[in-house]
Order: C-alpha cells, then structure tokens, then sequence
C-alpha cells in the first residue's frame, strides 16, 4: 500500500517537473491577447508572390462571408501588401459573422474588421463590439444615405460599401409598360387572366415575407416603426397604422378576387417570374443572374403608388467594420480609410460582384442599366432599422400576411394583433 | 498442454508477467501520473489567469478520477474514469454554465463583465471645440524614442516629444534638417524618418499610447497622418464607480441591479454588463404574456409530436430489422443499406427536399395527388395537416436510426427461445408479442425514452419544416400550430425588445429540462425499466 | 359451415399451405415490402441528387431530370481553390473515425462496469448519465467555446480551431445514450461466461479483453456507425469551435453556401450533400457483416 503511493508520489513529481520545464514556452497570455490564430496560413490561396526585402507582413483578421470572402483576399491582399499588412480571412456564414462575434470578440478571438449589414448596428453597438470610425471629408464621397445608414445614435461605425434593395420587375412580354399604382395591378391581373384562361397573372408576392411586403405597406402610409430625426422610434410601431391596415386590405381584395395565391415562397416567386406565369414581382439584385439566365424579358421599374405615393423599399447598406476588441484599432481604421476606401478598391469590389456601389464614382458610373435601376429604386429606400426591436417584428409581421393571404383573418384583425404581439415582446 | 519444454515455460513465464503487468497496478499509477501532471500543470495556468469555473471543475474531475483509481473499493468506477472524466468536463460543466447563466442578465446589451464594460466605454474618444487637429511625421531613436513633427491646421509646426511640451522651433535650429514638400523635415539629428512601412507595424503597439503636449488636452495619434488633441468622451471615476461624460458633465452611475451605467433622467450607456439577477428570468417566465397564450395547446402538441415521432420510427424501423434479418433474404445488405440512407444525408437538407416535393405549387408529390386524387392537403398551412407532414418528415429522418439500433438489438435474442415458442405452438405474432418485444424494450427501452426526449425538443427539425407555422391567429406573442414548447417559448427570449436575452433562455430551458426529466422519470416507472434493472442485478 | 366459409377458412389457414406456396407469399410480400419502403428512403434522395444536377439551385419547379441537367454543382463544389472539398471531407472522416474508436472503447468499458459490477448508487449513476443527456444543448455552446479557448491557450491542439478539441467536445456529447445501449447489449451476454472465466483464474481485464469484447461486436459496430453519422453530420458545435478554413469539416463548409438570407446555392450543398454521404454507406456496408452476426450458441457453452 505505502509502495504504491510512493511510486505514484514519484512518478508524478518527475512528470510535473517535466511538464514544467515544457511549459515554460507557454507564454504568459497579457492583456493583449494574440489577434490572429497562430496558424499563418489560413487560407487556401496561391501564395502571395514573394515580396523580397520587406520583414513581416503586419496581420490582420478580417470576417467576411462565402460570397466576399475570396475577393477581400484577393484584392485586400492586393492593396494591402504596400502597406505592410496582411489581411487573413476568416470565412463563415453572414449571419454567423455577426453572432460569432458577440461570444468570440471579448474572449479575444475575434477580427479585426468584419463586413456586415448596417442593420445589425442596433445589436453591436449596445454589446459595445464594434469601434466608432472617422472618414473626415471622404464621408462626402459616398452615398448620403449609406453613410446615414451605417450612424448609429449620432457616431459612425461602417465604411459603406454597397446598397441593395429590391425593385419592381416586369415581364416585357406580358405588359408593355408596368403598372404604376396598384390598382393598375388589379386591373392588370384582371386583363391577364382573362386572356390566359387564369394561366397568368399579374403580380405574385410571397405569402411570408415581410421585408418584400414592404413597399406595399408605406405606398398606402403604413410603416413599421416611426422614424424620427434621432432614428427608429421603438414605442411608435406602425404595424396596425391607418396606412398599414389599407395596404392589407388591398392584399386581402386580391386574394378574396383570386388573383394572388398562397403558400407562395422565395422559389415559386421566381418560377412564377421565370416562366411567364406572373408579369411583376418585387425582388432584389441577388436574384438577377437567375433571371437573366432564364430568358425572361425583364425591365425594372419604380414599385407602384397607393394612397400615398410610390412605394419604397427596405435599403440595406453593407460595409465595413472594426471590431471594438481589436488590438489593431488605429491599423484597421487605416485599412478601411487608406485601402477600402478608395475608387480603385471601391471599382474592383463592384467589377467582381456589382451590387449598386454605396461609393458615388463607382455606383454613377455603372454601365450596368440592371444595377442602375437598382441603385435609382434605392435611392428613395428607408434604410432598415437597425433598432434591438426590430427582431421583434419579422415573425408577427409574416403571420399576418400569412393570415390576410390564407383568409383566415381580415386585414384589420390580422394587422392589429401583429402590432400587439410586437408591443408584447418589446415590452418583455 | 504440458509444459515440460523448458523455453515453453519461460514464454509462458515472462507472457504471464507481462500481462501482470499491464492488468496490474503498475500501469495504472504510471497513468494516473502522467494525468494528474498534466492537470496540475493546468490547473497552476488556470489560477495564474484566474479562470475559477474551469480550474474547479478540472479540479473535481482530477479528484474524482483520482479517487476511483486508488480506492480499491471502486474498482468498478475505474472502468467508467474516461467516461465520467468526459461527462464531467464536456457535459456536467456547459450544463453548470448554463443554469449559473440563467441568474444573470447575460444577453445583448449585457454580453460583456463590467471590466469589459468601463473599458469600452474608456475607449472612445472626440475632439473637442478647443482641439487642434496636426498633421504629423514620426522620428525613431535608435534607442526607441519617438519624436513628432506636428504641422496644425494654420501651418504652424511644431516639436513633439512624448509627455513634454511641444516646442516651436525655428527652421535655423541645427538640429532640424530640411524640410520637404510638405513641410516636415526630411531628418532630425539624432533620429530617423519613420516612412510609412515603419509606422505601420507600430501604429497600434507603440505609437497609439504616447501623449505629447501638456494635458489636460494632450495630442494623441489618430491615424497614419493625422494626430489631434481628443478626449475621452467618458471618464471614470474609481472611487464612485461612474462615468462623467466630458462633453455634457452628465454623470452615469453604476446601476447593479441592471447592469448599466444610468443617469438620473433614466439614459444608460451602451454597452452594460452582465449582472447576477437571481430568481428575476424565472419570475419574467412565470408572468409572462406567453404562458397565458395557447400554452396548453402547444404542450399537448409537444408531447403528442414526440411520442409519435418515437413510436411511428421504432414501428418502422423494427418491422424493417425484423424483415431484413432472415438471412435468406435476397440482396438484403444491399437494400438495408439504402434503407439507411436518410441517416447518411444531412437532416436540414432532407427536411427541405421534402419541403420542395410538399410544395403546394410545384412539388412533385402534390402535383402528382392532385392529379390522382383531385387534392392535396396543405401540407404547410392547415393546423392539422402540417402537423402530419412534419411528423413524416421526421419518420423519414428517425427510421434509420431505429433500424440499426433494432438490427443490433435483435441479436441479442437467441434463437432457441423462438424455436422452444414454435415448438410449443406459438404463432408469429404470439412470439413477437410475448418474446420479441420484451426482451427488445430491456435493451432498447432507454433509447426509445432519450429519443422521446429529444424529440419533445427538437426545435431544428419543426423550425426547418416551417418555423412553427402556420399561424394560430389571435396569440398575444407569436405562435405557431406547428410549434412545440422550446421554438415558443425561445421566441420570447430571442425576439424580445433588446435582442436575444440568453439568461432568459436560459432560464426556459432549465424549467423545459425539468419538465423532461419529470416525464422520463414517469415513463421509467411506467415501463417497468425500473424492475427490469432490477432483474438484471 | 357453408361452403363459402369453408373455403376462405382453407384459404386464409395459411398454416395449413404447403411449403411452396407460403414460401411463395412470403417472398411476395418481401418485395412488396421492399419496394414500397426503399421507395420511401430513396426518392427524397433522388430528388436532392437531381437537386445538385440543377445550375439554378431552385428547389422548387424541380422535374426529376432537370431541365438543363449540368455537373456545374460538383465543378463549382469541387474545384474551388478557396473551398477545398476534399480535405473538408478528409477533415470529417478523420474527426468522425477518431471519435467513433474513441467512443467504442470507453462505452464499452463503462457499460461492462455496469453490467458486471454491483454496486451501490449504480442504478442511481445510470439514471443521472441519461438525465445529464437529455439537458438541451442548445445554449452549451457559449460554454464549451469558452472553454476550449481557455484551454486552447495552454494547449493549442486542443483549443478553438483544432480537430482535437472538437474531438473532445464530440465525446462529450455522444456518452451517455450508448453507454444505456451498450449495457444493454453487456447484459444479454450470460453471466455464465465471466463466472467460468473467474474460475478459470482470469482477471477482469482478462475476461473482458478475451471474451466478452468479441462477443458484443454487433452492439460495438452499431454504436460506431451512429457515433460516426452523428459526429459527421453534426454542423451547429463545429461551425462555432472551428475558423480557419482548412480545419472545417464537411458540414462547416457547405453550410457556408447557404447563409445568405436569398440565394442560397442549394445545388452546391445538395452536391456535396451526395457526396458527404458516401462514406457513411460505406461504413455502413462494411459494418454491416458486424451488426447482424448472431451470438452463436458455442459462445455459451464454451
């Protein structure tokens, strides 16, 4: 027994002190944490060509999703090397980036810049996570309402980059010139289905989506939350307004009319474009190589007027930004200034994936008449709200329509307790 | 079997000691050091940087492992050390986490510790009315001091040297050296020009923290090319712990019971912290408007969707095993193979493959009953309909599961049992009722209850079908005829006014786990299991 | 009886056919059986491998020959510089394989514990194992991610973004069911065995390695498939636990075509969705001799 433990006693003093002298080449983790990963090469990528008498490259982490992620690795890359840094990319999904870095970014595993949407804002800056940025006179460079979109309770926090909204697009086949009100698209969808034996209609629009129903919504006056001069106001929500409720009841009369289908999604909304069976939908410039594919005689067009005028859609504004944990704040501040903000940087982003450019040389001088529309349908667009709150509205808000378009409920009914379960879960 | 061959014997021999050896305790003290080196090593880390859960837990763990392997008393826990060592660190710790996070505020808008907090807030800064901005140019010693030359809005230059003064020099002083283009000198004696590949590496290490000038408005570096005369926009005070901000005097005080800094007129700062709230997430959920809603209907759903779900895919996936084990069956490996094949394919992607084949308007399978039959049910918009497609969804995706299990289980029955049954005259369903099944629910009866159990939560599979829809009109927060209690009941933690209030959901699903473990333990009892374990002792 | 009665009573008396002819509907009934239920299991799949022959990725208006039927999915999959797919899967084989033999060996051990021993809080360990399971592990994350950060910085091949914490954390999840359902199987094999082992002389270790252990090769190739399947199409834990793009697993890496909030590449995933599941039937196919052999009556006697 006493053998034992003395074997055991032994062994483990000889293994600690082992342990301990391989350990001294743990280092000692100081308030700075290491802000990249020690693995260097991160990303899959031909080596970067070999820059003779420059020392190390400084690194630095940027998150960006599948879709921007080869061509900030590319081009950063490209730009960035004269000035001495390297950018590493970390690829996950978009959605991941922002959620990623709540829990990564104060346990210092996060970037140094991440791209994102401007309506996540309302989450990152009350999490504190991302660093306030100053553009100076180059913020006039840009579109007024990218910047504005990316201002949050009065300080800048992005480099805009691009804009997308989605705009009104017709079948050139089936209607020579698009319906400016939506009455004209009753009246269409009456026409069309007369001659087609019911085949074809005029507009189809998915039964769940709220962020496609919106333009609607305000071409009757609804809104969802009241904007005022400091932002969205979460105390005024519009979901069950005068304007809201008559936007409902215009979709109720269709479907009642039968000229708008349910269980309508994001796919059977562009089969339905796609193959001629509905002359107008509403949908956005990630949809375009599809349609272009497809053959279809499009054109793009400012979205039909209610009682108050054109409708307008939901601008979301993608850009840059740094992250508050960053070690490298004042570098990443330089890289999004020096590099991203440039027309040469702003040029190659839109040459490799054109969306309307939020950069006013780039997104002037498309001579994409597609991305043109876009940009023109955008630009009367409310920017999303970036509000904490506005998580709150998507769910009730896609009930409702759900509700109106499978005539369960009436647009009143429908719209009033959206509202309420809104009020509901805000005030929770 | 003699042994008479002497070098026989010596095999035998040493063979009989090696084996002594590795079943002895030899090996075992061997290993339990190499371990505990390890965790000691650890454990000293983790103290040093003041990580206490985790040190504890490491701690516990060692202990335990420790404990079993020495006692000679437990020696039948030594053979579950692995196994309770993984438990404890990699399912018992998240576990602890989670019900600790549950009496806390954590969530958006409280993500960080209040350290994180008053250093965030430390962070920024601006310019005030009376700052000057400066273009600048650095200077490196070789000895690592840095000089600037600050150029000001009206032209004026000026020296700068960390927390000194700055100096108007006159363009004749020796030590200056020409000045360029743009006004700066092109050398300065006793220094070098920073160009900007030397800066850059810099920027942040060793150039952001230097001061120059004479505070309380010292000039800091902004960027590559500007430095200017900022302030923190809030400044704290240790002592009291608030914040003043600079610009307004505003004072925010530290408001624990929140977790935020919080004037008088009810503005808080952004970002707060985390704070322990007690029993609060817990009287959130029992006042809350969700439990008043149709919170029995989704219960009942709840348990009607997982019972289902387990005896629709244990039915299926038995018949199958059942079939499929007559080894006379004609190329049964390889039908039993693409039998399993739902298994190999990543649920998300089968769930919408039969989203698309269900789709009202272009699926195949309901194109093809209208065509057939005339009709189709709405799969994913009637109360009751949807309720079935998503439970053949899940048919689909469990059967597998329960016909590997099943094939594994069903060797476990030796076949003289069925042969003395047939003998005596029972007839196939007789032998199923009375032997097959019994003896199957002993091995597979904790399964069918885990599987129950997962599917009484299985929020991916119901909010991939359909997130819960179609809608219950009236509800005063969201709901879904398709939803079960966890998709509802998170709804209100993730879609609250604030963002996702993860203590809050945490506090659900602690209350959810309780409700689960009431029911397994019901279902023990109810089945028996507790005798058959009682049996097999 | 009428004759009417009379004959369906010698109809349906199957007892009372000869041989053959049950022989006959038995083998009818088999293939009914099987064409209806693999009919079942395959179509969906037939449907996502026409999925991934589809270059619009729509998954609606599919027809089962796509209209402009292209490999464009499996070129855009697999020649990716930036999306190695092949090491991806190199990485989930690897990950999978590593924690399935991990986990057969420590199951096992547990589960002969707790079929053979006897002792006190035994039944009351196995309960608290399966209750500690069924805690919902939707919010653990945060958890273990701060975990193997912290131990990450002592040990990075355990820590964030490597394959041996992700490991760990897998092992951690895939316990306590198999260990019930290998105790289960622990508990058909007749005591007599270990008690004519124990007379023989042997020790524990002995009989467990040389007996008992051959004996439950069903249950042990059972529980490798589901720990392999588990862990190979597991997707939430990894995409959290790993960043840098050469450590994602298969599943890590395709979902990174389908998180935008519209166009989403379907097709892409749906071709590497194809693809993924090989080795799975592939294990599967191997494993399966293992799975179904019965325990053969010399066992008991011997």
């Amino acid at each position: 027994m006493n053998k034992k433990y003395f074997w055991f006693a032994s062994l483990l003093i000889i293994f600690s002190l082992v342990l301990a002298a391989c350990g001294g080449q743990v280092e000692t983790p100081t308030e700075e944490v290491v802000e990249a990963p020690p693995e260097p090469t991160e990303v899959v990528v031909e080596e970067e060509p070999e820059v003779e008498e420059e020392p190390e490259l400084v690194e630095l982490v940027v998150w960006a999703d599948e879709l921007r992620a080869p061509i900030i690795n590319d081009l950063g890359n490209q730009f960035a090397n004269e000035y001495g840094v390297s950018l590493t990319i970390q690829e996950m999904g978009f959605g991941d980036i922002r959620d990623q870095l709540a829990v990564a970014g104060p346990a210092g595993e996060g970037p140094d810049i991440l791209i994102g949407a401007h309506d996540w804002l309302g989450q990152l800056v009350s999490n504190g996570l991302v660093s306030p940025l100053d553009f100076g006179e180059k913020e006039s460079e840009f579109l007024d309402a990218a910047i504005t979109a990316f201002v949050y309770e009065g300080q800048l926090y992005g480099l805009p980059y691009a804009t997308e909204n989605i705009a009104f697009f017709c079948n050139k086949d089936l209607v020579d010139t698009a319906p400016t009100t939506w009455d004209e698209v009753t009246a269409l969808a009456v026409d069309l289905e007369a001659a087609s034996d019911g085949e074809v209609t005029a507009w189809i629009i998915q039964t769940i989506d709220p962020y496609h129903h919106f333009p609607l919504t305000n071409s009757f006056g609804g809104y969802v939350f009241g904007l005022t001069d400091e932002g969205y106001d979460p105390d005024d929500v519009g979901l069950d307004s005068s304007g809201a409720i008559a936007a409902g009841e215009w979709l109720q009369d269709m479907v009642e009319a039968g000229h708008l289908s349910a269980d309508v999604d994001y796919d059977v909304l562009h089969t339905y474009f796609t193959t001629g069976k509905a002359a107008c939908i509403g949908t956005g410039p990630w949809a375009l190589s599809m349609i272009r594919d497809s053959g279809v005689n499009y054109f793009i067009s400012p979205f039909p007027a209610g009682d108050t005028g054109a409708g307008r859609p939901f601008l979301g504004v993608q850009g840059f930004m740094v992250s508050a944990f960053s070690e490298n704040q004042l570098l990443a501040q330089t890289v999004l200034d020096e590099i991203f903000a440039t027309e040469e940087f702003m040029q190659a982003m839109y040459d490799v994936d054109p969306r309307p450019s939020a950069y006013l040389e780039v997104r002037d001088s498309t001579d994409d008449a597609d991305i043109a529309a876009f940009a023109a349908a955008g630009a009367t667009g409310y920017p999303m709200p970036a509000i904490p709150a506005m998580g709150s509205v998507w769910e009730a808000w896609g009930n409702a329509t759900s509700l109106i378009i499978t005539q369960q409920l009436d647009a009143a009914d429908a719209l009033a307790d959206a509202a309420t379960q809104v009020r509901t879960l805000i005030a929770e | 079997m003699s042994t008479n061959n002497p070098t026989a014997r010596e095999r035998k021999l040493s063979l009989a000691l090696l084996r002594k050896f590795f079943s002895s305790m030899a090996l075992r003290i061997l290993g339990l050091a190499v371990v505990d080196a390890f965790a000691i090593m650890l454990l000293y880390l983790l103290l040093r940087d003041g990580v206490w859960p985790i040190a504890a837990i490491l701690v516990l763990t060692t202990l335990v492992v420790n404990v079993i392997n020495f006692s000679d008393r437990l020696i039948p826990l030594r053979w579950m050390s692995p196994a309770l060592a993984i438990i404890m660190l990699m399912v018992l710790y998240p576990i602890l986490f989670t019900v600790y996070t549950a009496f806390t505020n954590y969530g958006d808008g409280h993500l960080l510790t209040k350290i994180q907090t008053i250093r965030r807030i430390s962070q920024d800064t601006y310019l005030p009315e009376e700052g000057n901005v400066y273009h600048w140019v650095g200077y490196r010693s070789p000895e690592g001091d840095f000089l600037l030359w600050l150029i000001d809005e009206d032209g004026q230059a000026f020296l700068a040297q960390p927390d000194k003064s700055l100096e108007q020099v006159s363009p004749e002083d020796s030590q200056i050296g020409q000045l360029d283009n743009a006004g700066f000198p092109l050398n300065v004696e006793g220094y070098t020009r920073m160009e900007l590949l030397d800066v850059i590496p810099i920027l942040d290490s060793q150039l952001a923290p230097l001061e120059f000038g004479d505070p309380p408005l010292t000039i800091r570096i902004k960027s590559i090319r500007e430095a200017a005369q900022l302030k923190p926009r809030f400044e704290y005070d240790d002592e009291q712990d608030l914040f003043i901000e600079n610009i307004t005097g505003t004072v925010y005080f530290a408001d624990e019971s929140q977790g935020q800094f919080t004037s008088s007129e009810g503005v808080s700062l952004n970002p707060g912290y985390q704070v322990e709230i007690g029993w609060r997430n817990f009287d959130r959920l029992f006042n809350s408007p969700a439990l008043s809603g149709p919170f029995i209907q989704i219960f009942i759903w709840t348990i009607v969707f997982a019972f289902l779900s387990v005896f629709t895919t244990f039915a299926l996936g038995l018949f199958l095993a059942l079939v499929y084990n007559d080894p006379t069956f004609p190329f049964r490996k390889l039908i039993r193979a693409f039998l399993i094949m739902p298994y190999a394919i990543p649920g998300i992607i089968g769930i919408l493959i039969w989203r698309g084949m269900l789709n009202p308007h272009f699926g195949v399978l309901t194109t093809n009953l209208v065509n057939i039959v005339g009709w189709t049910p709405g799969w994913f918009t009637h109360p009751i309909w949807s309720k079935v497609g998503v439970l053949i969804v899940n048919l689909w995706l469990g059967f597998p599961y329960m016909m590997l299990v099943c094939s594994g289980a069903l060797q476990t029955i030796p076949s003289e049992i069925y042969e003395a049954a047939t003998v005596d005259g029972a007839g196939v369903w007789q032998r199923f009722r009375k032997i097959t099944l019994p003896l199957l629910f002993v091995n597979v009866g904790p399964l069918l209850i885990s599987s129950f159990t997962m599917n009484f939560n299985n929020f991916a599979v119901i909010y991939a079908y359909n997130e819960g829809r179609p809608p219950i009109p009236g509800t005063i927060t969201p709901a879904g005829y398709t939803d079960i209690l966890i998709s509802y009941t998170y709804r209100i933690a993730f879609e609250s006014g604030r963002g996702s209030d993860y203590g809050y959901a945490n506090a659900i699903t602690i209350v959810i786990f309780l409700i689960v473990a009431s029911i397994t333990l019901v279902q023990y009892r109810a089945m028996g299991t507790w005798e058959e374990i009682s049996e097999n002792v | 009886m009428s004759e009417r009665e009379l004959i369906s009573q010698k109809l349906f008396d199957i007892g009372s056919w000869s041989p053959k002819r049950r022989n006959q509907l038995k083998l009818g009934a088999q293939i009914v059986i099987t064409v209806i239920f693999v009919t079942f299991a395959l179509f969906p799949i037939i449907w996502i491998f026409s999925a991934s022959l589809n270059p619009t990725s729509s998954m609606a208006n599919q027809q089962l020959i796509p209209p402009n039927a292209s490999i464009a999915n499996y070129q855009e999959l697999l020649n990716n510089p930036l999306h190695p797919f092949f090491h991806w899967m190199w990485n989930s084989v690897k990950v999978s394989s590593i924690t399935a033999i991990l986990s057969v060996f420590v199951t096992a051990f547990t589960a002969y514990s707790f079929s053979r021993f006897r002792f006190r809080g035994r039944r009351s360990l196995l309960l608290t194992i399966l209750l500690i399971q069924i805690f919902p592990n939707l919010l653990t994350m945060v958890a273990l991610f701060l975990f193997l950060r912290q131990i990450g910085e002592y040990f990075p091949l355990m820590g964030l973004d490597s394959h041996g914490g992700l490991i760990m954390v897998y092992l951690g999840t895939q316990m306590g069911i198999n260990i019930w359902l290998m105790k289960g199987y622990f508990d058909s094999i007749p005591r007599e065995i270990d008690e004519s082992a124990a007379v023989d002389g042997a020790t524990h270790w002995q009989s467990f390695w040389m007996l008992i252990f051959p004996l439950v090769r069903p249950v042990l190739a059972v529980v490798g498939v589901l720990v392999f399947v588990s862990t190979f199409n597991e997707f939430v834990l990894a995409s959290i636990l790993l960043r840098s793009t050469e450590q994602f697993t298969l599943m890590v890496g395709l979902y990174l075509f389908v998180t935008q909030n519209f166009a989403q590449q379907w097709g892409i995933f749906a071709a590497g969705a194809i693809i993924g599941a090989i080795p799975t039937v592939v294990l599967y196919l191997i494993l399966q001799d293992q799975i179904v052999s019965g325990l053969t009556s010399g066992a008991v006697k011997g």
